[in-house]
């Protein structure tokens, strides 16, 4: 008998149901309902650690044990957007350090931080594998690449002025991006509605404009 | 060569080795002791610590290998000296060092520390790190019982694995990664494990430390014991630790045939209760409503005068349970010999029947788990009333053993079982009679026990089970394929009181009362034996308060809580004229006596004792008697001598040769024998199995079914409100609080919710809704404060439990 | 016939390359049908061991003797490694993004050949338009009868999950990518037992890198031999070099294997920018010992000069650094990673990397010690004894190891410039 989270939306419980029904075993799921609980509760929350454990069965401190392995699941309060900087070693030497402090001198917030209005966290990220693109930036882990000082602190500014509902990687390489990796090809309408990586199956993705 | 070993060279010397055995566990059998943290001889091996790198040689040359991870083939070739082991061991020492704390001076591990230990022996000296090291606030409590310092931590795993795989209790893990990764908890989820004290004794370095034993003593200081656990009937090994006459610590010891150095926190921790101020004594007399302290002269004068007073008929005993084999003999013999008594019996009517107990044909050894393809347990929950027994059953189903459980109430066993058999008590003999014929729902499981080895755990459930059911379940059992049956009491030395002859039916050794030959052998060392046929301790009970009997001794048992009417047991120990009690503590029962004789208990007394596979192990005395305190045995051959009759019982030894003498399984079986031929694992009784006398066939009896509407199962807790737990101050608070357990079905056609008040008797106790109660039964935590007058007189005692409205 | 593979199709139709539709028109599928129509599951296997084919993840163990250790008990599973972490890689989320069904075409046939009927794709987390892409393409495959019950119509059935990670390099590694698809902590596990007999849930698994599996289609249509005969002998094949630093052009370029590393630097990538010196490079990402101009320019660019150069071609990342850069920092920024990365489980990586990233952060915080480059050298050979390369290890996986390969590279080629910064003085770099 699995358990199910009666005070998740209905998409939830759904989601939560399909997940656990494409592994073989149910702990598989305990990842992907991670993501699912960190919507539900804006964060992997203790209530949503214990939650996950439910549905998988086992104890919530295994469900800890494997998210604090993670980096992508946020134990304490994060803002709307997660600001991404990659100081890896490709964006280092295209000048990430700069960048970095960009956004924390246009978000007022170091690295590891959150605006006080909530809206903004920042962090400082190895290698997201957007090296031809360096520096890169993600927000709500939608990519920009070739992202100069200039131009992340109009990123900032941006997310605080339009606050988009959701955030498209298109959109914002379009407005703040140069190099890229490679060329991405046609736009993808799907971004991000929250910091969890927008990805059907999660319920965190949504079409944008 | 044998065909089971392999041929290794280690540092040039060549070996005969077993095969199969990991490389550091063969070497240190031939004297080659490799460094490790990680790596534990009953636990998985995960290679972590790194410590014990070795070059072995391969094809591409010589290559740093861990040698716990590594088996032994033939014609391996190690290095465990070179320079390059020398070097590896050096660093790792030194990465363990970088953030560990030098707080040796105060840490309680400090002396038997294999970080200390090893850092003297293999390392390089002073550090290099100059950096911060890693802080972390000091000390958590991870439980109740054990207190986490993970500054100390050096992440070898052994805790989370014997959580984990060992306790089957996942509550401590590893979070985060890399050089923050640290063992934690879960908020407001501790580490509440029965086995958790494990985790402690596992611990390489202080990181782990138990709450009763912090900075009580340096381990220069104390003196170690080895002796049995006698918390319940498994007698897992141990080592008592004292420091300057007192008990401050128990271990686990390696008993491969029993506990495999794992121990319940109750065999760990509850030594506390026999310090505690609880303790009797001095021997008391019963003046009015209060005890004056007596000398050990007055009380034994009194009551030799009161017990000769009596005809030998008129007077019971009950108790032994508790005791070691030579004072239950000695208690069995003065009874019997001296009293002319056939009235003794150390169950309290809350077992099953002691030819059954003592004789049970093909009884299976505790290690014959670990050979079995399909294990049942039908009977209490053994994770409640034999812990460490259910260790042994998890490895087994862990190592790929069927497990079939049957119960009417959900057990500890259930999450790991293949099968689950539920059935209402009363029901029993039905289910046996769908099982033994694969009906429908039972296909499977009989199928799971079509073929063996079968090993069978068989027991009384709870006080509502007949006891003639486990009989039933005991022939079936016995007549599956390849099978060997274990039955389950859990009390202590009950095994060994029975073989000693303390029930109504057996004489010492396994003999039956009905054995004539045998009881003529035996009046030939003792004088002529009673030969009224002996009541049990419900009869002795029922005639004490009609007054067909008039004197009782109780020998460390406590019918008045144990017995299944607790209310007679009171009647019954009012009505008496005369009663004395051995005891180390007042309980329910001491308290109505008319003398209390304050015994000497674990750890004070030497002797012998036996556990529920027959096994006889020697009990170590590490501390002497507390204040006047006396054995049982020593104070039966006073009152025998005051009597008229010399006993023999004052020395331990004398009386366990007189058993070896008289005692027909236990030929052989001497002290002697034990300390120099058996060692460590001691001997199962009989040696030669030709020498058992009682060969039990159980019945298979027909057992009544219930139609009443609720049947009542009190069951037993592993932390009740027995006078150990209540006196051992860290596991007093661990005893839970009572609540019905009922099937939601029943729950609803009497209208309760969880939660919900509801009377049970004479209680008022909330409900806990549980799908896994069988139907039309309720599931009660047996001898919790609540409950402890809580009768189930009879076999099977049906309550009505009626909606709080 | 075109020297691409594996980006020929998203270089000709780069608007849609990535639906099913622009699949079919391209040949999509075919080799599919090839497979199961016409060729028995031995007889991909033995295709795939005669193109040479040797694993794109780094290893670069050959996959066709991968795929033969396969231990015959039920259920098995293939997982595909997307998990791309090694700084200085990006070619898999290209070919992930740029044409799924590409590499679920060779999913499916590699589950076809080795008998599997659930397979995985371990995305890292940070690739949610990956992950968005393979979930679309999958979609399409089995509205198209491509996956699901009955494949094509055939009696073999298919199950595809895609599974994002969760923020951890060292999932990259293949155990410990099972490890986290069991809902476990990434840790890597023992070996043996390798995952070919025992893998996830313990059951006979063959983990694989994107590329690997992508290029199985085409082995499938035009055999192994016809790939084999491309490139040198022991590196066959196109391979998907991504480079990044200070390159005029960045990017991922499939290109076959065994010219110079002159030409690939300067001819292909479009050498350094603003006419400034080549200072050093990372032959195969982050984990790989550093080349210099001095010594390697005219090194060839194969899978085996590199390695016996002393470094590796990896996963096929170049990193490249200019006359201007503080090796020391980058360096330390290497260093950091990998201790950001290490899992912990094992003493020496996990106390050992984080100790080196101490130990060159104090240095660059104008705080060195003379003794530090012997530290700096003690602390490496604690993890990775006598520093060579391919390494010896003290540690569980080669994360620990990895993080030394900065280490000796600065010591090797730019020591003066390491003790310089020590001494406080403030030397010019380059």
């Amino acid at each position: 008998m699995t358990a199910t989270i009666s005070h998740w939306s209905p998409e939830n419980q759904e989601r939560a149901k399909d997940i656990l029904a494409s592994y073989p075993e149910k702990r598989s799921a305990v990842m992907p309902l991670l993501y699912v609980a960190s919507l539900e509760h804006e964060y992997a929350s203790e209530d949503a650690m214990r939650e996950v454990a439910d549905l998988v069965e086992i104890t919530p401190i295994q469900v800890k044990s494997v998210a604090s392995f993670y980096t992508m699941y946020k134990r304490e309060p994060v803002g709307d957007y997660l600001v991404s900087v990659c100081t890896g070693i490709s964006c280092f030497l295209r000048g990430a350090d700069d960048v970095l402090e960009a956004v924390e001198e246009a978000t007022g917030v170091r690295s590891g931080e959150t605006t006080e209005d909530g809206s903004v966290s920042v962090e400082h990220v190895e290698c997201i594998g957007a090296c031809g693109g360096a520096p890169a930036v993600q927000v709500n882990y939608e990519l920009i690449e070739g992202v100069t000082p200039d131009k992340a602190e109009a990123l900032i500014k941006w997310l605080e002025d339009t606050k988009p509902e959701v955030v498209l990687a298109d959109e914002m390489q379009q407005l703040f991006g140069g190099q890229q990796s490679f060329d991405w090809g046609p736009a993808d309408t799907m971004g991000a509605i929250r910091p969890v990586p927008a990805f059907g199956v999660f319920g965190s993705a949504k079409e944008g404009r | 060569m044998a065909d089971n070993t392999v041929s290794i060279t280690i540092n040039g010397v060549t070996h005969e080795v077993e095969a199969g055995e990991r490389l550091i566990t063969a070497a240190e059998n031939v004297g080659e002791h490799i460094p490790r943290f990680c790596h534990h001889d009953k636990l998985e091996p995960v290679g972590k610590c790194r410590m014990c790198l070795v070059e072995v040689e391969g094809p591409r040359g010589k290559a740093l290998m861990t040698s716990c991870t590594m088996p032994v083939s033939d014609g391996m070739v190690v290095d465990t000296q070179s320079d390059v082991v020398k070097k590896a061991q050096e660093g790792i020492l030194e990465f363990l060092l970088i953030n560990h704390p030098l707080d040796c001076p105060v840490c309680d591990k400090g002396g038997e520390c294999p970080l200390q230990d090893q850092a003297v022996a293999y390392g390089r000296g002073e550090s290099r790190f100059i950096e911060e090291k890693r802080t972390y606030t000091k000390p958590m409590p991870v439980s109740d019982l054990v207190l986490l310092d993970r500054e100390r931590c050096v992440l070898c795993d052994r805790c989370v694995r014997v959580a984990d795989d060992i306790a089957g209790d996942p509550l401590i893990e590893f979070i985060e990664r890399g050089s923050h990764v640290q063992i934690n908890t879960f908020p407001n989820e501790p580490f509440s494990s029965y086995f958790s004290g494990n985790t402690v004794q596992a611990c390489p370095v202080g990181a782990l430390t138990s709450v009763d034993y912090r900075f009580k003593a340096r381990p220069w200081d104390l003196e170690s014991t080895r002796s049995v656990s006698l918390i319940d009937a498994m007698h897992s090994n141990v080592e008592i630790h004292t420091s300057r006459g007192k008990i401050v610590r128990v271990y686990g010891a390696e008993n491969n045939s029993v506990n495999e150095g794992w121990l319940s926190d109750k065999d760990r921790f509850a030594f506390a209760a026999f310090s505690s101020g609880a303790r009797v004594t001095t021997p008391l007399v019963r003046d009015g409503d209060t005890f004056n302290e007596v000398s050990w002269g007055e009380a034994l004068e009194l009551v030799s005068s009161k017990l000769g007073s009596f005809i030998g008929t008129e007077v019971g005993a009950i108790g032994g349970a508790h005791s070691t084999n030579e004072e239950a003999f000695a208690l069995g013999k003065f009874v019997r010999s001296v009293i002319r008594s056939p009235h003794i019996d150390a169950q309290v009517g809350d077992g099953i029947d002691p030819h059954l107990a003592a004789a049970v044909v093909n009884r299976a050894r505790i290690d014959d788990l670990d050979s079995a393809a399909t294990i049942l347990v039908w009977g209490p929950d053994i994770k409640e009333t034999l812990p460490v027994l259910y260790l042994r059953v998890r490895k087994a189903v862990r190592n790929g053993a069927t497990l079939v459980v049957a119960s009417p109430y959900a057990t500890g066993l259930d999450s790991i079982a293949t099968h689950v058999v539920r059935y209402r008590a009363g029901s029993g003999a039905e289910t046996l009679r769908k099982l033994g014929q694969g009906d429908g729902d039972h296909s499977a499981v009989a199928e799971a026990l079509a073929s063996g080895p079968i090993v069978a755990l068989v027991g009384r459930s709870s006080l509502a089970e007949d006891p003639k059911l486990v009989e039933a379940v005991a022939a079936y059992a016995g007549a599956l394929p390849d099978a060997k049956v274990l039955p389950l009491l859990a009390r202590g030395n009950i095994f060994g009181a029975l073989d000693m002859g303390l029930a109504p039916n057996l004489l010492p050794g396994r003999v039956s009362t009905e054995d004539e030959s045998a009881v003529s052998e035996l009046e030939y060392a003792w004088g002529p034996l009673p030969v009224d046929t002996g009541k049990d301790t419900m009869e002795m009970l029922e005639a004490l308060a009609d007054s067909d009997l008039r004197a009782l001794i109780l020998t460390g048992a406590d019918p008045v809580r144990d017995c299944p009417d607790p209310e007679l047991a009171a009647r019954a120990l009012d009505t008496a004229e005369f009663t004395v009690a051995f005891d180390a503590f007042i309980t329910d029962s001491s308290a109505r006596a008319d003398v209390i004789l304050p015994a000497a208990v674990w750890g004070e007394v030497e002797g012998t004792a036996t556990n529920l596979e027959g096994r006889v192990q020697h009990l170590g005395r590490a501390i002497p008697p507390r204040g006047q305190s006396m054995s049982v045995a020593s104070a039966i051959d006073s009152i025998g001598r005051l009597m008229g009759t010399e006993l023999n019982a004052a020395d331990w030894k004398v009386i366990n040769r007189e058993i070896a003498a008289v005692a027909p399984t236990y030929a052989g079986l001497t002290a002697d024998f034990l300390t120099f031929e058996a060692g460590d694992e001691g001997a199962i009784a009989p040696l030669e199995s030709d020498s058992q006398p009682l060969v039990h066939t159980p019945a298979d009896v027909s057992v009544p079914v219930v139609t009443d509407r609720f049947t009542l199962h009190l069951v037993p807790s592993l932390y009740d409100d027995s006078v150990v737990v209540r006196n051992t101050e860290i596991l007093a608070p661990l005893a839970g609080h009572a609540a019905v357990r009922m099937h939601p079905k029943d729950a609803s056609s009497i209208a309760v919710t969880d939660g919900q008040m509801v009377h049970v008797g004479n209680l008022e106790l909330p409900v806990v809704i549980d799908p896994d109660v069988v139907q039309r039964s309720v599931v009660l935590p047996r001898n919790l404060n609540e409950t402890k007058n809580l009768a189930a007189t009879g076999a099977i005692r049906v309550e009505t439990v009626r909606g709080d409205a | 016939m075109t020297d691409k593979i594996l980006t020929a199709r998203m270089d000709a139709h780069p608007l849609d390359s990535h639906t099913l539709d622009r699949y079919l028109n391209t040949g999509g599928y075919e080799a599919l049908r090839k497979a199961i129509r016409e060729m028995t599951a031995e007889q991909i296997t033995e295709e795939v061991k005669a193109s040479n084919m040797r694993g794109r993840g780094g290893a670069g163990f050959p996959m066709g003797v991968k795929w033969g250790f396969l231990a015959p008990a039920e259920p098995r599973y293939l997982v595909v490694n997307c998990d791309e972490s090694e700084p200085g890689t990006f070619n898999d989320r290209q070919l992930a993004e740029r044409d799924p069904h590409q590499l679920l075409e060779g999913m499916i046939i590699a589950s076809y050949a080795l008998g599997v009927n659930h397979a995985f794709v371990y995305i890292r987390g940070e690739y949610p338009k990956v992950a968005r892409r393979m979930q679309s393409a999958i979609d399409e495959a089995r509205a198209a009868g491509y996956l699901g019950k009955s494949v094509i119509g055939s009696e073999f059935s298919l199950d595809v999950t895609v599974h994002m990670g969760g923020g951890a390099y060292i999932c990259g590694e293949e155990t410990a990518l099972l490890n986290s698809l069991e809902g476990r902590r990434g840790e890597p596990r023992l070996k043996p037992p390798f995952p070919a007999v025992e893998g996830l849930y313990a059951k006979p698994t063959i983990v694989n890198n994107v590329e690997s599996i992508a290029n199985v289609p085409w082995i499938t249509t035009n055999g192994g031999a016809a790939y084999a005969a491309i490139g040198p002998e022991r590196s066959s094949g196109t391979k998907m070099v991504s480079i990044s630093g200070h390159i005029n052009k960045p990017g991922n370029y499939e290109i076959v294997l065994g010219m110079t590393w002159r030409e690939f630097i300067y001819d292909i990538a479009g050498g350094i920018p603003d006419g400034k010196e080549l200072k050093a490079w990372i032959p195969g990402g982050a984990s790989a010992p550093w080349f210099v101009p001095s010594e390697h320019l005219d090194t060839l660019f194969t899978i085996d000069d590199v390695a016996s150069n002393g470094s590796m071609l990896g996963a096929g990342a170049v990193i490249v650094m200019d006359e201007t850069t503080n090796v020391v920092a980058a360096a330390h920024r290497l260093v950091r990673f990998f201790a950001h990365e290490s899992c912990g489980q094992c003493t020496p990586c996990r106390e050992g990397t984080s100790w080196l990233e101490a130990v060159l952060k104090r240095i660059l915080d104008g705080n060195g010690q003379p003794s530090d480059v012997d530290l700096l050298l003690e602390i490496s050979n604690g993890i990775s004894p006598g520093l060579a390369w391919p390494p010896a290890m003290t540690t569980i996986c080669p994360l620990g190891p990895s993080a030394v390969s900065p280490i000796t590279s600065i010591t090797r080629w730019f020591m003066p410039e390491l003790e310089a910064m020590i001494a406080g003085s403030e030397v010019a770099v380059g």
